[in-house]
């Protein structure tokens, strides 16, 4: 468990989905902030600046890739982790363009343990 | 009777030579018309003949009777030679104009040369022609008819012909037409050819089979040509192979319709992986929720969980696999020799089949052949196509099939293009199927046997590194799936990766 609580934003359209995420994240001792869409998550970062971001890639409003150039352009080294339900074609090699990798990319549905020792290693202490 | 001796001689030397002359100049037209047995009016000569000698006979009659005169024979002789001279020049005016319009030897040397000169051109235009057959991209054959369509021999065929159907000429020229072409064509082509005799005309019809030259899709054109009687003698045909064009116009419908297929099959796994993860994820939680009932109602909790668990992973292994099709072509190019890669598939397959028996050989250039894409995925791809042709033989061994279980692979270069065939002596692909079964989830096997998605996958590879895959059936028997590579492309800097589509 996090001696300092770490603020995970997690972007994600499927409310149940998120629903369920949060526990998970909340029981391994993170703050979360929970986004229904890029645009919302735009919001939320900007109220609560976020140590990682989690998000979905389709997405109403903003989909995940342009959340994460908008969000990398004031914070470059901003960690992210992606789970989509499309495996984008060339998996993580598709988030190429500037502003976007690197990221860690789950498909879904999701392994939670996989997703949680990937946070783990990205958000250490 | 002349008294001067002097002038007496000269009047006798005078009639005698000239009679003589006379007498020597028919037998020289005689000698002529004898010889030149070509000549229009011959008879005229005899007549000339008849004439001069009359002629000279009056003369020798005159120095004749110098010395014993006799006017009655001398006036005789001079009336019959008066009788023939009129004679001949009666018939000589009435035949003047016919004998002018004999032609004369110039004119029948210019006629001679014209006509040589036509032959030329004639010999000239058959040999263009000759050569126009002959480089001809068309087939050309021309067919005999006989017994009123009952039968028919081929006369000639060009080389585009022996191309096109794979039969030299010299098997097919001279035959007879419906045995001497390819087993079960003739029986469809037939029709059309006794049509054209019956109806005398011009046919159109387009074919696709298996020729001994390989699978041929043909337009041909058949002409009938009258003899003189108004029967139809003959049948022009010509044969166009259109069989590329077809592949080509196949080959986009086909890939029409697999993006079509790709993009439902992304949709479709996004889709099932929203409610799939969303209960995935409640289902952790309730695992948690259940972990401390440690009651016999908690056993049971937690045994159910962990079937749903089971088959939702299971739902979405195949909502994974749905998508790998769809990124099949993706993830980091490069360029690899892939004599290397198929090499290395066909090992690890030796080493899966041997134990049934099953032969399996491995033929590729001793060069390098640099490809672009994955070597994991046309590793996978080939091993799809390998497990595709075991399947195969072992299906016709089942079946009964006597010869034993023969694949073969092999690689090679044709052009810009890297070509990997795997041939197998198994049934063969149904005509029916052979577009079919590229598709994601077509399967002619048993539930539960194979996904239905290796070959689309092994397709789905071919694309991406910049080719496409084909199936056809071996004259001989059996199989011959056909996966195509673009080269890569050499560069100054060594090999360039192809453009990653993503």
């Amino acid at each position: 468990m996090a001696s300092i609580a770490r603020r995970i934003l997690v972007a994600e359209d499927e409310g149940l989905a998120a629903m369920a995420i949060e526990d998970e994240l909340l029981a391994q001792g993170y703050e979360v902030v929970l986004a229904p869409d890029g645009q919302a998550a735009m919001e939320a970062a900007a109220r609560q600046p976020p140590d990682l971001l989690l998000t979905d890639l389709r997405m109403p409003r903003l989909d995940g890739a342009g959340l994460i150039r908008a969000l990398r352009a004031t914070r470059p080294d901003l960690p992210v982790v992606v789970m989509t339900g499309y495996a984008p074609a060339g998996g993580q090699e598709a988030f190429r363009r500037d502003g976007e990798a690197p990221v860690s990319l789950f498909s879904k549905p999701l392994d939670m343990d996989a997703v949680l020792a990937e946070l783990r290693r990205l958000l250490p202490g | 009777m002349l008294v001067d001796p002097d002038l007496a001689w000269l009047h006798l030397l005078s009639d005698v030579g000239t009679g003589l002359a006379y007498l020597s100049i028919p037998a020289a037209l005689v000698v002529f018309a004898l010889r030149r047995r070509d000549l229009a009016y011959p008879w005229i000569f005899g007549l000339f003949a008849l004439f001069i000698i009359a002629c000279g006979t009056t003369h020798l009659a005159h120095a004749w009777t110098m010395f014993h005169p006799n006017p009655l024979a001398e006036g005789l002789i001079k009336a019959f030679c008066a009788a023939v001279s009129i004679a001949t020049a009666i018939t000589l005016w009435p035949l003047l104009p016919r004998l002018l319009a004999l032609p004369s030897p110039a004119a029948l040397a210019r006629e001679v040369e014209e006509r040589r000169a036509a032959e030329a051109r004639a010999l000239d235009s058959e040999a263009r022609t000759a050569a126009f057959i002959t480089n001809l991209a068309e087939a050309l054959f021309v067919l005999r008819v006989e017994r009123q369509g009952a039968a028919f021999v081929t006369e000639t065929v060009n080389p585009a012909y022996e191309r096109l159907f794979g039969l030299p000429a010299a098997q097919v020229v001279g035959r007879d037409a419906q045995a001497g072409f390819i087993p079960g064509i003739t029986e469809r082509v037939l029709p059309h050819w006794r049509h054209a005799v019956e109806t005398g005309a011009v046919q159109h019809y387009e074919m696709e089979a298996e020729t001994p030259g390989g699978h041929r899709v043909w337009q041909t054109v058949l002409v009938p040509m009258r003899n003189a009687e108004g029967e139809v003698e003959r049948l022009l045909g010509s044969a166009r192979d259109i069989t590329e064009t077809r592949r080509l116009q196949a080959g986009l419908v086909e890939s029409a319709r697999l993006a079509t297929i790709g993009t439902m099959c992304a949709g479709l796994a996004h889709e099932t992986s929203q409610p799939l993860n969303a209960a995935l994820l409640w289902l952790r939680h309730a695992r948690h929720a259940a972990t401390g009932v440690m009651t016999e109602q908690g056993a049971r909790l937690m045994a159910a969980i962990g079937v749903v668990e089971g088959q939702l992973r299971r739902a979405g292994d195949l909502v994974g696999r749905i998508r790998g099709l769809a990124a099949a072509h993706a993830g980091a190019a490069e360029t690899f020799d892939a004599t290397a890669v198929v090499g290395a598939a066909v090992r690890t397959a030796d080493g899966q089949y041997a134990p049934d028996g099953i032969a399996l050989s491995f033929s590729a250039p001793s060069a390098a052949l640099a490809v672009t894409g994955t070597p994991a995925g046309l590793e996978q791809a080939v091993l799809h196509l390998l497990s595709n042709a075991r399947d195969a033989v072992l299906e016709a061994r089942a079946a009964g099939a006597a010869a034993p279980a023969r694949i073969a692979v092999s690689l090679r270069q044709a052009g810009r293009q890297a070509v990997i065939e795997v041939r197998d002596n198994g049934p063969g692909v149904p005509e029916a199927l052979r577009q079919s079964i590229f598709d994601p989830f077509f399967t002619t096997k048993e539930p539960g046997h194979g996904s239905g998605l290796g070959l689309s996958l092994a397709a789905a590879v071919a694309r991406g590194m910049g080719g496409g895959i084909a199936a056809a059936n071996l004259p001989e028997g059996g199989a011959c799936f056909t996966m195509t590579l673009a080269i890569a492309e050499p560069t100054a800097d060594g090999l360039a990766p192809l453009p990653v589509a993503c």
